[in-house]
């Protein structure tokens, strides 16, 4: 049987790699897609979009449908990160400090439960102190670094960013709070349900726009329809819409990001962990 | 000018060349980590304002704009590099590693 499969991969790759072997070379001139394709969206994509940023104006709007399908296969892997790590079963055991006396203790069965509060406090398993050097630099700078993510979502159509990066970047925010303080810390600022929605909520904002579109007399994803709703600056009205849509991305990134993070770290627990 | 920026560039060269030799010839962990976190922090430092002053040879709003951003970089390295320098001779202590002594080149 392995032999078999074996077999049957080799015979795949080679295929894959003869099929490859017809592709034009690395910036041939003579390809298909520099013949026409490239050269087409150099001199129009300015005149066509009022977007400067050529890579923004081919992603989100030339390519509007490629990028809302790549949108929901970042969603569909949050979800199924979701799906197949959280678990809702207790721990077995379970670690408290008492905090006037920094005793710990240890509770072995599953349904009991201190009262977390001003003399109890949750501890987790491979706790180690806190470091104030560490805690406080990354509070001051979990800030700069949201402002710079909401700065790149939004500057996408004038220079290199966008949706994606910004995600990633405003994500990584907030994984650098879990990391610095502790998993729980986020599960308690950014609720698992408030992730969940944000997941959906870029995708819908995304497919929301595309779809706006078309009772206003456009087609999917053609932003000049939204001249109708938007009278002022008809001009950069594609611009607007990339806006949109990116803000869209960013959001199901950032939440997919987060989901991915919490649910791998805690072994789908949403408790504890790194 | 042309100077004060040929001079800022080569003293910040000089950290990093540092930084670099410091990184291969030092004998341990903890002693690598410290070219690494000191000398290319105080070498960014240098090298970009270095490239900030050069940057306002035409004297404008954009220009001066883009050099305080250069400097905020500059700014946050120096806030962040020496953090995680920080953090992993934190995580190598804890993880029990051992610093180096005299004693174990003999051996």
């Amino acid at each position: 049987m392995r032999l078999i499969g074996f077999i049957i991969v080799c015979i795949c790759g080679g295929l894959l790699l003869y099929g490859t072997s017809e592709f034009p070379d690395w910036g041939d001139p003579a390809s298909p897609a520099s013949t026409h394709l490239s050269n087409d969206y150099i001199e129009k994509a300015f005149d066509q979009t009022q977007v400067p940023n050529l890579v923004t104006a081919v992603l989100a709007d030339y390519r509007g449908f490629d990028t809302m399908f790549e949108t929901a296969v970042v969603f569909c892997a949050g979800l199924a990160c979701l799906l197949l790590l959280r678990d809702y079963s207790r721990k077995k055991e379970r670690f408290y400090r008492h905090v006037p006396t920094g005793v710990i203790l240890q509770v072995k069965h599953p349904e009991k439960k201190l009262p977390v509060g001003t003399e109890f406090e949750y501890m987790d398993k491979d706790w180690v102190p806190s470091d104030l050097i560490i805690k406080n630099v990354c509070r001051i700078l979990i800030p700069f670094i949201q402002i710079y993510a909401l700065y790149v979502v939004a500057h996408g159509d004038f220079s290199p960013g966008g949706g994606f990066q910004g995600g990633v970047i405003f994500g990584s925010s907030l994984i650098l709070l879990a990391i610095s303080y502790n998993l729980r810390t986020l599960v308690q600022r950014v609720k698992e349900k408030a992730l969940g929605i944000l997941c959906a909520l870029g995708v819908l904002v995304y497919v929301g726009i595309g779809a706006l579109c078309m009772p206003l007399g456009g087609n999917f994803l053609d932003y000049s329809a939204l001249t109708r709703i938007i009278p002022w600056d008809p001009h950069h009205i594609r611009a607007y819409g990339m806006l949109g849509v990116e803000i869209g991305v960013g959001i199901a990134v950032m939440a997919v990001m987060v989901v991915i993070y919490i649910n791998i770290a805690s072994e789908g627990r949403h408790d504890e962990g790194l | 000018m042309d100077i004060l920026v040929i001079i800022f560039i080569l003293f910040g060269l000089l950290f990093f060349i540092g930084g670099a030799v410091g990184i291969i010839r030092m004998p341990d962990f903890y002693s690598r980590l410290h070219p690494a976190g000191k000398l290319d922090t105080l070498g960014i430092m240098a090298v970009v304002i270095g490239l900030a002053i050069y940057n306002l040879h035409h004297f404008d709003t954009l220009s001066v704009l883009l050099s305080i951003k250069m400097i905020l970089i500059v700014f946050f390295v120096f806030l962040s590099s020496p953090t995680a320098t920080h953090s992993i001779v934190d995580a190598g202590m804890r993880a029990g590693l051992r610093h180096w002594t005299q004693k174990q080149r003999k051996e």
